[in-house]
């Protein structure tokens, strides 16, 4: 997901001189995470959509102020995050990311002494191909990354899918990289809930 | 000796190679003997790997997208016009 620094100073040189290629590039790499990122803050899909909307045209007024001091997609979540923020607390609400009160959902896996009450399965009928082929499984976990908490769902998001730096999460969401881990982990574990069900309950 | 609980609280970091060479001992050796650790193990890799593999992009030449990047330039334009 990440681009090297040559092809991502290009392409915002590009993008200031207002290229519609570049734009169109950058929009449909991004566009649909930034809306799952929103809608995990505002959780109503049509103001989403207006955030992001926002978003972009604040990108492309301001790209020419963009000094690469983070990453292009680091900078337009920072943005997008920024303009979720403010529209949650005009409507009297915080958003907060340090995820507290957020369940890792193992807790009841083990018993007394720390083992496992039931063994986890190999997942033997998920290999690579299946993978390819099944388009349900990667429906099924776009649908539990949908299902996480705000704080697990964007950490998710700007870490697992879009690959940016620690430190420019951390900052975007403003959290510390411990807390980042400990989000990024339970995320995980939600989404490897909701696959173990699935592959349980009907073998592909 | 860790208990598969701890190890199923440090499997995010041994998976993205985070943890210290002592730490890391005592997982493998955990793993070693623990079969359902190992497959909790691969289970989170492939997790991992599946939430970064699903599509995000708009890959297709759609007259929807195409349409919405218009309009954000098209308003890009008037704002500049009614800025000057």
């Amino acid at each position: 997901m990440r681009m090297n620094m040559a092809d991502e100073t290009a392409l915002v040189a590009q993008l200031a001189t207002g290229d519609r290629a570049a734009f169109d590039c950058v929009y449909r790499k991004h566009n649909a995470s930034m809306l799952r990122m929103c809608e995990g803050m505002i959780r109503n899909r049509a103001t989403s959509e207006e955030i992001v909307q926002d978003t972009w045209i604040a990108v492309l007024k301001g790209i020419g102020g963009f000094e690469g001091r983070s990453s292009l997609a680091g900078w337009i979540f920072a943005i997008l995050v920024n303009k979720a923020r403010s529209r949650v607390q005009r409507d009297g609400r915080m958003i907060s990311f340090d995820g507290e009160g957020e369940d890792d959902g193992l807790a009841a896996a083990f018993d007394g002494r720390g083992r496992w009450k039931d063994m986890p399965d190999l997942w033997e009928t998920l290999t690579p191909d299946r993978i390819i082929e099944g388009r349900n499984i990667m429906v099924h976990v776009l649908a539990a990354i949908d299902a996480l908490p705000t704080a697990q769902r964007s950490v998710l998001i700007l870490r697992g899918q879009q690959d940016l730096e620690p430190a420019e999460v951390c900052s975007i969401l403003n959290i510390t990289e411990g807390n980042m881990r400990v989000l990024l982990h339970r995320a995980r574990l939600s989404v490897r809930k909701s696959l173990d069900t699935l592959l349980a309950g009907k073998r592909l | 000796m860790l208990s598969c609980k701890e190890v199923a609280e440090r499997a995010s970091a041994l998976i993205d190679r985070e943890l210290g060479m002592f730490d890391l001992l005592q997982m493998r050796l955990h793993l070693a003997m623990c079969k359902g650790c190992d497959a909790f193990i691969r289970q989170m890799r492939t997790t991992r790997d599946l939430t970064a593999a699903v599509p995000v992009a708009d890959d297709e030449r759609s007259d929807e997208v195409d349409g919405r990047i218009t309009a954000i330039l098209a308003q890009l334009h008037d704002g500049k016009q009614t800025g000057h």
